[in-house]
């Protein structure tokens, strides 16, 4: 069995945890440059407003007090998201950590309480520790732990187990909510008389690979109970973008890590070019080495200094970063990198005039202030636009909460 | 025989370092003072309300939510959306957060409304 754990509008949740004035509120969190809705609490989905609302449209209802906003504050999310994680891996076999908000975990076997007993206090635990509020499901395969996720938010404990035959749950699924179909496959499916999960799930492979390719039969696969999703291409869902690997031989050394890493970086640098998308900052880590799987996992969280693809770019943010994750005379089983902050290159950055256009990432402008720089030392030649001094107006977050838990300037004040 | 001697440290046979026994890792704070470094958070303290406890302005105290407060511990809880310090007391007389210094008020919980419990403080750091 497979669990997803995921938090309920994660971020809206994480600034809730720090301002309390939020809770019961309709409350949401902003994009980068405080451009649209990315997360919003229950109250404010209520009133039907729909993800990805620009905040423009909605100033004149937060000036009435109707709405509060928050600007997207990742190192928070990040850090406490770290948190879940470690968690999740003191109570499961294993993690994989999916996204900033979402792991699957593998339960523990035999355990004498059961799925959803587990799932509970999985779920309570998190609640306690971190303050976070998350959904759980059990199924026997990924795609179908998510259908069992979502259900498991609506329930009143929050968890779901997938029931052994699934196919009710499966008949009232449109297909192309299905993880990793997406909407593109929509008119294709339906040409198929493909219009539930159930109906993908019962369909003949050789309609769902004319339909979709060898991708969209791994998840009907998924879908009839096989787990199929083995080094599986997340590509299919942009909100995510993240590369790990465990190494076939335990990594001992410091360079070990960071080359890996920076391979890792590289590789999922170039998913978020295919997508056009750009990365507000990752989580990077590393996974102790454990006979017999787990291990505790070192996490560190690096912002970037604006939301990019460029891989260069992320390298600077994250080298200063690697050594925290390195023990010495500790042997390591993984490494990975998770992408957070996600947008479309172009939306809602349309006031940052002054980031430098993408062409110039390999130019051979760059390459040589790439050059003088590693000669004469980091930054003595930049580009005007980068600006001079203090950066920090350069992503417009108006209304930035504190970070609370990596910053000892930030911290909660108890009166 | 040889080959497995001695496996890194733990004996199996053959003759130990004298100097084994008594290697030590540095004293760590934070193994001391962070037992549960998932529940743990950090806060500043503002105002003197805790002062006969030791905890004064600017102080930071490790906070730890994993633990269920008891009465008669020092927790952090938010009330009216602000954060408080505070002593949590709970008897015959109902549920309050009592500060240290005479000059702040006992904090009554009124019927029916909740403790908004943040966590229970296990250390309070004071630099001189």
């Amino acid at each position: 069995m497979i669990g997803l754990v995921d938090g309920n509008n994660f971020f809206v949740s994480c600034e809730r945890v720090f301002n309390r004035r939020l809770v019961g509120r309709p409350v949401a969190v902003l994009s980068n440059n405080d451009g649209c809705c990315v997360s919003r609490s229950n109250e404010f989905r209520e009133l039907g407003i729909a993800m990805g609302t620009p905040y423009y449209q909605l100033r004149n209802r937060e000036k009435s007090g109707e709405l509060d906003f928050c600007s997207s504050n990742y190192e928070l999310y990040g850090d406490m998201s770290r948190r879940i994680i470690s968690i999740l891996r003191d109570e499961a076999l294993d993690v994989e950590q999916y996204s900033i908000d979402e792991a699957f975990i593998y339960p523990p076997m035999g355990n004498g309480i059961g799925l959803v007993e587990y799932g509970k206090r999985l779920r309570a635990k998190i609640l306690r520790w971190v303050g976070i509020p998350c959904g759980v499901g059990f199924a026997p395969t990924k795609t179908l732990a998510k259908i069992a996720n979502h259900i498991g938010k609506k329930q009143p404990d929050g968890v779901f187990l997938m029931p052994d035959d699934p196919t009710e749950i499966l008949a009232s699924l449109p297909a192309d909510e299905v993880w990793g179909v997406g909407r593109r496959l929509s008119r294709k499916l339906r040409a198929e008389q493909i219009f539930t999960a159930k109906d993908l799930r019962d369909a003949s492979d050789d309609v769902i690979r004319s339909v979709g390719g060898v991708v969209l039969l791994r998840t009907a696969t998924e879908l009839r109970g096989k787990p199929c999703s083995e080094d599986r291409d997340y590509d299919a869902d942009p909100d995510s973008v993240s590369c790990s690997r465990s190494f076939g031989e335990p990594v001992t050394t410091l360079d070990g890590i960071s080359e890996s890493l920076a391979s890792f970086t590289a590789q999922a640098a170039t998913k978020l070019r295919k997508h056009d998308m750009l990365a507000s900052g990752c989580n990077i880590y590393a996974q102790i080495f454990r006979s017999g799987g787990g291990g505790d996992c070192i996490v560190r969280t690096v912002m970037f200094p604006e939301p990019t693809d460029a891989t260069n770019a992320m390298l600077n943010a994250i080298r200063p970063e690697v050594p925290a994750l390195f023990l010495p005379g500790t042997r390591y089983r993984k490494t990975g990198v998770v992408f957070f902050g996600l947008e479309k290159v172009g939306s809602a950055r349309q006031m940052d005039l002054f980031a430098p256009p993408k062409a110039l990432e390999a130019s051979p402008l760059y390459k040589a202030i790439d050059a003088i720089n590693a000669r004469y030392g980091k930054g003595k030649v930049f580009s005007a636009s980068e600006g001079i001094g203090d950066k920090s107006w350069r992503m417009k977050r108006g209304k930035l909460s504190k970070r609370a838990s990596t910053r000892w300037d930030e911290l909660l004040t108890v009166s | 025989m040889s080959k497995n001697a001695k496996v890194s440290g733990s004996v199996v046979a053959g003759f130990p370092s004298p100097a084994e026994q008594y290697q030590e890792t540095p004293l760590d704070l934070n193994a001391l003072l962070v037992k549960r470094p998932a529940a743990t958070f950090f806060v500043r303290v503002k105002g003197e309300s805790m002062i006969g406890e030791g905890i004064h302005d600017g102080d930071l105290l490790v906070v730890d939510r994993s633990l269920r407060p008891a009465s008669g511990d020092v927790i952090i809880a938010c009330v009216d959306g602000d954060f408080t310090v505070k002593t949590y007391r709970r008897d015959k007389d109902g549920v309050r957060l009592e500060p240290a210094n005479p000059d702040f008020p006992v904090m009554y919980m009124r019927r029916g409304q909740q403790l908004d419990y943040f966590g229970k403080v296990t250390a309070c750091i004071h630099r001189f």
